[in-house]
């Protein structure tokens, strides 16, 4: 088959980490290629080469076989190429009309002005495709999260028609917040583009990749690593790939897991926050790893929030090393020798425009401090002292946080909690977004601190990373903690087990 | 340009307009270079910099604060009403009349959670009233004896250099070492690039966030002092017009108006480079209608040249 979209060779390098590694991939006509494998593989920054937002360090990007430059998203979408975003970029103050034909108000102009009855009439064929009931002048701030989603296919979708030539549709993980019924549609709906339009299809979910694709990529550390026809594909092969190693406990090094003392650190009776999560009650002991599992919507965020005192809690007592603590705002729970890893690193975990030095002593500035004036060699000293204990890559100490890969950004703020010296840290997932090698550094730093007394309440990335690092695991639905798992060293529960008191 | 070098020059930008646009203008007439005048130009320009510096910190922590003319108008009347009853002591109780301002800013701003550019404005008017209520709505004389007395520190000469300029070069040490040297001002700096990372690392934002208005306040209260002592009279609209042109001192200078980039060295830069330009264009005889127009052409470019825009994404 023809390829109408193809790469050869292309590499593209971050400050501190390669996430492209000469890598070649191809769409046929009407073909639908799966592409999958862990995060931070560089699953999404393939598409965003397609879609003009990252440049190639090298290697060549070509259309129906001829080489060319995609500058930008725009240009892409005139090289008849639309993309889904993981993350949503619909804009919420505007109407879906007004969204899907974002950039391409010039269809529509009459006198110069935008015609709002050609628009949302237009725009009611695009929804129609998507069989998304909604008016096409309600504000997607109204829609709900699954209907955003469709909007925003749809947006991609209404390139079929507009342009000359062939169409690629590029779905990033369109399906991780879509329930059963709105992916049977979508897939339903890929079925159907098929005919007109390829696409390329990134999902997490094998299963997933597997009924819908004709073909499959498998990457790992930014490179591809696999490539099959889907019908000769199995999910536990492709998985093996995927994470290039067979399942084996080293990776969390759980041969270091210790058995938790009896000592209790943090003690939770009765928890409850409105509309979130209610009857939360556990003990977490000192070297202990409390890993929760749960989906979206389980309330397990928000109690993570809750007890690092960014949200309030509503019921239910907490006591921290015995004493009975409320907390008004995250210092007081920071007082407590609380503190909170983010999912969000740089915006609520670093602030990027300062240096790792500076970075490091922030939540512990007064140990820094005589006759009111910042120590800066003690500070250096100190930021140099966890450089090398938690081998992070930097030139310097006064280098900005910001300039450094995700995997040494997050060891800073793992050093920040360290220089506060807290006895409780809260992971949120910690290994979100960097990469395979930094993750197992950062499992090493978090048996450290267990090893060292520390305690651990983590939400992980993926449910075997839970797995693999707690020493006891609570499940989390509907708000309410819908079991308790021991998972002792050689002793883990299984994914299935968890799952089914998840769903 | 290396990045490195380009960096260290965009350090100096502020420095590098004010010495072309003095140069520029020394060329056009030799007189503007006497010391005598220069002198002059400096310290004139020293209540505009006492009162930027302290807006610098509201600015650098992501804020505004629109009261400080009305802060050292009144400050300016607490002073001529007190000092023939108090003596010296009317001058702290000016300034804090102005930090009591500056804090009451801080406060509805973090504890009503009100924008700032709000809370300021709505402050000013408060303070405005209070000012022509002490004053009873006129200009208050400051007699030449208590002016003696209790201002020389603030209107006099020591070693042939106006008091003024010693005051404001203090002022600029002070403040540097505590935005430079001190948690707060690395607070201050944090909180400007990423408040809600600081908020995270169990830091209360609202604490510094208070402090910094309170010290904008402080400082307007010490400009309207100085004000007073030099014009001889409090008056509840004696700095009207400087709200203005502090905060385009501030932004002449470089300090990034989003917050997180900034320097109070800055902020005195800056202010002589708007008086430069002010003076500078009666000197070369720029007629009095296109003032305006030149004032402004110059404050952009200065804008362009001085503020390392490379570090902020969105321009708002």
């Amino acid at each position: 088959m023809e390829p109408v979209l193809e790469i050869k060779g292309v590499s593209v390098s971050f400050p501190g980490v390669k996430a492209l590694d000469e890598v070649s991939f191809s769409v046929g006509k009407g073909e639908v290629v799966g592409l999958i494998g862990e995060n931070g593989a560089g699953k999404s920054t393939v598409l965003k080469v397609l879609n003009g937002i990252y440049q190639p360090d090298s290697g060549g990007v070509f259309v129906d076989g001829a080489p060319v430059r995609i500058a930008s998203p725009r240009d892409a979408f005139d090289k008849g190429i639309a993309m889904v975003f993981q993350e949503q970029l619909i804009l919420p103050s505007l109407t879906v009309a007004e969204n899907i034909f974002l950039g391409r108000e010039e269809e529509f102009l009459r006198y110069g002005l935008i015609s709002k009855s050609r628009m949302n009439a237009a725009a009611a064929d695009e929804l129609r495709k998507v069989h998304l009931e909604v008016h096409p002048g309600r504000r997607c701030a109204d829609l709900t999260f699954a209907d955003r989603q469709m909007v925003e296919i749809a947006k991609a979708l209404s390139l079929d028609g507009r342009i000359k030539g062939d169409v690629t549709i590029l779905l990033d993980e369109p399906t991780s917040m879509l329930e059963k019924k709105e992916i049977d549609l979508l897939f339903g709906i890929v079925e159907d583009l098929k005919q007109r339009a390829s696409i390329v299809f990134i999902s997490h979910r094998l299963e997933e990749v597997l009924a819908i694709s004709d073909r499959v990529y498998v990457m790992r550390d930014g490179k591809v690593v696999f490539e099959t026809p889907a019908k000769d594909a199995t999910v536990k092969a492709l998985h093996q790939h995927m994470v290039g190693r067979q399942l084996h406990h080293e990776y969390y090094r759980e041969a270091r897991q210790a058995a938790p003392t009896a000592v209790p650190v943090m003690e939770a009776q009765g928890l409850a926050r409105r509309n979130s999560f209610s009857n939360v009650s556990f003990t977490l002991h000192e070297g202990e790893i409390i890993g929760i599992a749960g989906v979206i919507g389980s309330g397990r965020e928000d109690l993570a929030k809750c007890l690092a005192g960014h949200k309030p809690i509503d019921a239910g007592t907490l006591k921290v090393g015995g004493k009975l603590v409320s907390f008004r705002a995250a210092h007081d729970a920071a007082a407590c020798g609380i503190g909170l890893v983010p999912s969000e690193r740089k915006t609520e975990g670093l602030v990027a425009t300062f240096s790792v030095a500076e970075n490091m002593t922030l939540a512990a500035l007064p140990k820094f401090v005589s006759n009111g004036m910042i120590r800066f060699g003690d500070e250096e000293k100190i930021a140099h002292d966890w450089i090398v204990r938690l081998k992070i890559r930097t030139p310097s100490v006064r280098t900005k946080v910001g300039s450094l890969s995700g995997g040494n950004q997050q060891k800073v703020v793992l050093a920040k909690w360290r220089v506060a010296g807290v006895r409780v840290v809260i992971l949120d997932h910690p290994t979100r977004g960097i990469d395979v090698g930094a993750k197992e550094d950062v499992y090493e730093l978090v048996r450290d601190m267990t090893a060292e007394g520390l305690a651990v309440i983590l939400l992980g990335d993926t449910l075997e990373e839970v797995i693999g690092l707690s020493s006891r695991i609570l499940v989390m639905r509907d708000g309410e903690i819908a079991a308790t798992f021991d998972a002792a060293r050689g002793k883990k529960p299984t994914q299935v087990e968890l799952v089914g008191y998840m769903v | 340009m290396m990045p490195a070098s380009r960096e260290r020059l965009q350090d100096y930008a502020p420095l590098i307009v004010l010495a072309a646009l003095v140069f520029a203008i020394g060329i056009y007439d030799r007189s503007f270079f006497s010391s005598s005048n220069l002198l002059t130009i400096v310290a004139d320009t020293m209540t505009l910099f006492l009162m930027a510096s302290g807006v610098t910190f509201v600015i650098m922590i992501g804020g505004i604060d629109l009261s400080v003319q009305s802060v050292a108008s009144m400050s300016s009347c607490v002073l001529a009403v007190s000092l023939s009853h108090l003596g010296f002591a009317a001058v702290p109780l000016a300034i804090l009349g102005g930090a009591v301002a500056g804090t009451a800013g801080g406060l509805v701003s973090t504890k009503l959670r009100i924008p700032s550019f709000i809370a300021t404005l709505a402050i000013s008017g408060v303070v405005t009233s209070v000012g022509f209520w002490l004053s009873t709505e006129r200009s208050i004389n400051i007699s030449a004896e208590d002016s003696a007395k209790s201002l020389s520190w603030a209107v006099g000469e020591a070693l042939g250099v106006p008091n003024e300029i010693w005051l404001g070069v203090f002022v600029l040490a002070i403040l540097s070492a505590l935005l430079d040297l001190t948690p707060f001002g690395r607070l201050v700096r944090a909180i400007g690039s990423q408040e809600r990372a600081v908020m995270a690392s169990g830091i209360d934002v609202n604490r510094t966030k208070i402090a910094a208005y309170a010290l904008s306040g402080t400082m307007a209260g010490i400009a309207g002092v100085v004000m007073a002592a030099r014009l001889g009279s409090g008056s509840p609209t004696l700095a009207n017009e400087f709200l203005l042109p502090a905060i385009a001192c501030i932004v002449v200078g470089g300090t990034a108006i989003t917050g997180g980039v900034g320097s109070i060295w800055r902020t005195f830069v800056g202010a002589l480079i708007v008086q430069v330009v002010r003076i500078g264009m009666t000197f070369v005889g720029v007629s009095a209608f296109a003032q305006q127009i030149v004032f402004g052409s110059i404050l952009v470019a200065a804008v362009a040249i001085t503020m390392d825009r490379s570090k902020i994404a969105v321009i708002k």
